[in-house]
């Protein structure tokens, strides 16, 4: 049944998988392979997922009633931000580029490793130990400034241990440096012979648009947070107004990092949705160029709107007006690539399989977002809704119905070919469906709360912002359910669930060709390109029922 | 590799002759700066002592770092450092220029 | 290990391409570098543009003797790093020279270092660090010598690094455990070097020229 035998070619000498190649602890602790490597993120983002998820379930347990009496502000203060800094830096941040970017990407280009190997590890390593910090800083007492760290909260007045969950978050932005990098370089050097530019799957693309946001904008973050320590630590008065500092300057610094980083966040889920639109759709990606040229141009164009966060801090009002500006224009990117997922599904031949329901979920929860994100760009607007629970809807919108939507949709998509093992499909789908309804029970109803003015980051409310609140606690509740469901499944599936063949899906790509899971050095033969991604039915033509005539890793005559 | 023989050898002499230039030059920028930071001419003072410092820096680049005989795939790594601290810089002093002149 | 395929590493077939990543991979963290001190000195500018007459003064309480020798010494290092890696990539089995010249880098980045220490050294006996014994009375002068102290002590940490880099390619090369030839290495730990240097040069004119001229 396999390829291989199907074209008369003689069989391969067996060898073991990468999985199996190997299997004491020490041989996954010092490898260099990127797939394992990949699975090393893959349960180490994992556990911070749920560490974050505990947090807000105190804290959304304790919006249920008005007055709380679950948790005292202080221990709440502490709870949000947790949840912020790890669900941001350690979870959302490394989710897709670290697991499936590093396990993808070599397979995706026909290489059999990234660029730098031991680098790869090593930024594994720094991710551990920056966690390290940050969990200390929770165990040692918590930190309360939020995710934002802003100035002079946290420089002068908090009384928590910032200057770990700084020092956490600082050297996992090496962690990231050393991720961009690399994929920066493997992707320039090391695609297969014929795996030109435009041949390049979109989510190879996305993920190199992401890797130079990482490159060029976390250092700015190191440097905010780098003073924010030196000022806590050392009494050097950087940000001190009395001292001529200037508290605004630390936002500028913050967000010209911290907006380009939700495009870290959602441009790999982009990549994920773009591969499996067209492969359950049965049609080639509508407008390939168009969709290269705009994951370029958000990942560029995300470096001039930092300002948006800022309308209210006192900064001038000319910049105000520019930011304002800029951010309008970055909708437009973000729109051609919506509206190019839907004509892709035009006279298409769609199934409905759990990765395809987790991709259309996020088309739909991401365009969402991205509207919502329309309303704060307006200056007007944005003054009105300011720290709001508007606020908080539109970016969980963005990174949980988005990247974790996306997240999921490749996890499902690439499990055969990680594992080598298919996952309950029923499961799968109602876990889908059931994630996507307690997501917008949860945040569906914070949109109108923060528009009416409940304010973020508070534990108490008046009494009339209730009903929002507890339809958000079921909804989380939902929602917990949800994510806990595939960490049961897939558990299962490793032990019990039937052998995945090469390629379940029918696609395109070259990650296909190879065995399932993948032999260490990734592809057998190397692999020869001789045509364009997404090789499903063009326009025009109608979708028939025979999978496509896969890529093949061999010469073409 | 100029030379038609292959195996035109090096000497030391080769590698210091045109480096010695370059840094005699860097020594020269640095003199010129520390001078010009002792002549009162305003603002122009500081613009002097910012100039002389891209020259020195842009000298060190292009050749020392070899920029000039670079890829365009490696220039363009080197100038997107540039380009995006010209970013960070121009939207930041939007702002900040703005409010100070506001004040 | 004395023909240049004696260098190639997992995954790379050709050595050409290896190498190549080596440079395009270093550039493109010098270039996160650059956006790093970019930040610092944006936060030096909009600090001096709010504080114009305070920077001027605490910038004159800066030795600028010390400065300029250092920037001397760093200008100088970048020379000698340069010859190493020309002659590393001629591939003409300049040992004594390539070697010669590493050693001379490292003691310069040393030497670079000692300067600073007696400049520290001088520095907090004149209670030029922020706090309660600060000496200069303008007010936001502490806000310079803050901006003082993280930026030279951030600097210094990449230097020290750049020396042990160096320390490590020289004392390796002396034991012959590493072909120098052609290897990229010596090329990535050269520009690693000279954009610490660059770095210098902005900070010489920020930190200490400003307030000379009046």
């Amino acid at each position: 049944m396999t390829d291989a035998l199907l074209t008369g070619d003689l069989p391969l000498p067996a060898h073991p998988d990468y999985l199996r190649d190997g299997t004491s602890l020490t041989s996954w602790l010092t490898t260099t392979d990127h797939k394992r490597i990949a699975i090393l993120y893959a349960i180490t983002i994992t556990i911070f997922f749920f560490m974050g998820g505990a947090a807000i379930t105190a804290v959304r347990l304790e919006l249920f009633m008005p007055n709380g009496g679950l948790l005292t502000s202080d221990a709440y203060n502490k709870l949000f931000s947790f949840h912020g800094i790890i669900m941001v830096w350690f979870f959302l941040v490394p989710s897709i580029p670290n697991t499936f970017g590093n396990f993808l990407l070599p397979l995706m280009i026909g290489a059999p490793d990234v660029a730098f190997p031991r680098l790869n590890l090593f930024s594994w390593y720094l991710t551990i130990a920056a966690g390290a910090f940050t969990v200390y800083a929770l165990l040692a007492g918590g930190v309360d400034t939020g995710w934002t760290f802003y100035t002079p909260y946290s420089t002068m007045f908090s009384n928590s241990h910032v200057f770990a969950a700084a020092a956490g978050v600082f050297v996992v932005g090496f962690a990231s440096i050393a991720t961009g990098v690399n994929f920066i370089a493997t992707t320039h050097m090391l695609r297969a012979p014929g795996m030109s530019w435009f041949r390049l799957p979109l989510f190879v693309w996305a993920t190199y648009a992401t890797s130079l946001i990482m490159v060029l904008a976390t250092p700015v973050l190191a440097i905010s947070l780098l003073l924010v320590m030196a000022e806590r630590w050392l009494g050097l008065p950087i940000f001190d107004p009395a001292q001529g500092g200037d508290p605004i300057l630390f936002q500028h610094l913050f967000w010209f990092y911290s907006h380009p980083a939700v495009y870290i966040m959602i441009l790999p889920a982009m990549g994920v949705v773009s591969e499996i639109i067209p492969c359950f759709a049965r049609r080639r990606i509508f407008g390939y160029d168009f969709m290269v040229y705009a994951l370029i141009a958000i990942a560029g164009i995300g470096f001039f709107v930092w300002g948006h966060h800022m309308f209210v801090s006192g900064q001038s009002p000319y910049a105000n007006l520019i930011f304002s500006f800029l951010s309008f224009v970055i909708a437009v990117p973000s729109a051609i690539k919506v509206f190019n997922w839907t004509a892709s599904l035009y006279r298409g031949q769609i199934s409905f399989e759990a990765p395809m329901l987790y991709a259309l979920g996020f088309v739909g929860l991401f365009t969402t977002g991205g509207l919502s994100g329309l309303f704060l760009a307006s200056i007007p607007v944005d003054v009105h809704v300011t720290d709001t629970y508007f606020v908080v809807a539109h970016f969980h919108y963005i990174m949980v119905g988005g990247a974790v939507s996306g997240f999921f949709a490749g996890l499902h998509f690439w499990w055969p070919k990680v594992t080598g093992r298919m996952y309950p499909e029923s499961w799968a789908r109602f876990a889908a469906i059931l994630m996507y309804s307690g997501f917008n029970m949860t945040f569906l109803p914070q949109f109108v709360a923060g528009y009416l003015g409940m304010p973020r980051r508070y534990h108490t409310y008046p009494p009339e912002f209730q009903i929002y609140n507890v339809m958000s606690s079921s909804g989380a509740a939902v929602l917990a359910l949800a994510y806990l469901l595939p960490l049961g499944y897939f558990a299962w599936s490793l032990f019990y669930a039937e052998r995945a063949g090469n390629n379940p899906w029918g696609a395109s790509g070259l990650e296909w060709t190879t065995t399932s899971p993948p032999p260490p050095k990734n592809f057998d033969r190397q692999p020869r390109v001789d045509r364009g991604p997404y090789d499903y039915h063009p326009e025009g033509e109608s979708a028939g029922l025979n999978p496509p005539e896969v890529q093949n890793a061999r010469e073409v005559r | 590799m100029s030379t038609q023989n292959n195996h035109a050898r090096k000497t030391p002499w080769d590698f210091w002759r045109r480096n010695s230039l370059i840094w005699a030059a860097l020594m020269a920028l640095l003199v010129l700066s520390l001078v010009l930071a002792h002549v009162p001419m305003g603002s122009f003072t500081v613009a002097a002592g910012i100039v002389i410092a891209f020259a020195q820096s842009g000298l060190i680049c292009v050749l020392f770092m070899e920029l000039i005989e670079a890829r365009p795939l490696i220039r363009l790594a080197a100038m997107s450092g540039v380009i995006f601290v010209a970013v960070l810089f121009a939207l930041t002093l939007a702002d900040v220029l703005s409010r100070v002149a506001g004040r | 290990m004395s023909e240049a395929t004696g260098l190639l590493r997992e995954p790379w077939e050709s050595f050409e391409r290896q190498s190549e990543a080596g440079t395009l991979g270093i550039w493109a963290f010098l270039a996160s570098e650059i956006l790093f001190f970019g930040a610092l000195m944006l936060t030096y500018t909009v600090c001096r543009i709010e504080n114009a007459d305070a920077f001027a003064a605490a910038g004159r309480a800066t030795n600028i003797w010390y400065g300029t020798a250092n920037t001397a010494i760093l200008l100088t290092s970048s020379l000698t790093m340069t010859v190493v890696v020309q002659a590393t990539a001629s591939g003409d089995n300049f040992r004594r020279l390539i070697l010669a010249c590493l050693t001379v880098t490292a003691a310069l980045g040393t030497a670079f270092l000692a300067v600073k220490g007696f400049e520290y050294k001088d520095d907090i006996e004149k209670h030029l660090v922020p706090g309660a014994q600060f000496a200069l009375t303008e007010k936001s002068a502490q806000l310079f010598f803050g901006l003082y102290w993280t930026l030279t002590g951030v600097h210094a940490i990449h230097l020290t690094i750049g020396i042990l880099l160096v320390l490590r390619l020289a004392l390796l090369g002396f034991r012959r455990r590493l072909e120098l030839d052609r290897n990229p290495e010596i090329r990535v730990t050269g520009l690693y070097w000279h954009l610490v240097d660059v770095i210098w040069i902005f900070l010489y004119a920020l930190i200490y020229l400003p307030g000379r001229a009046s």
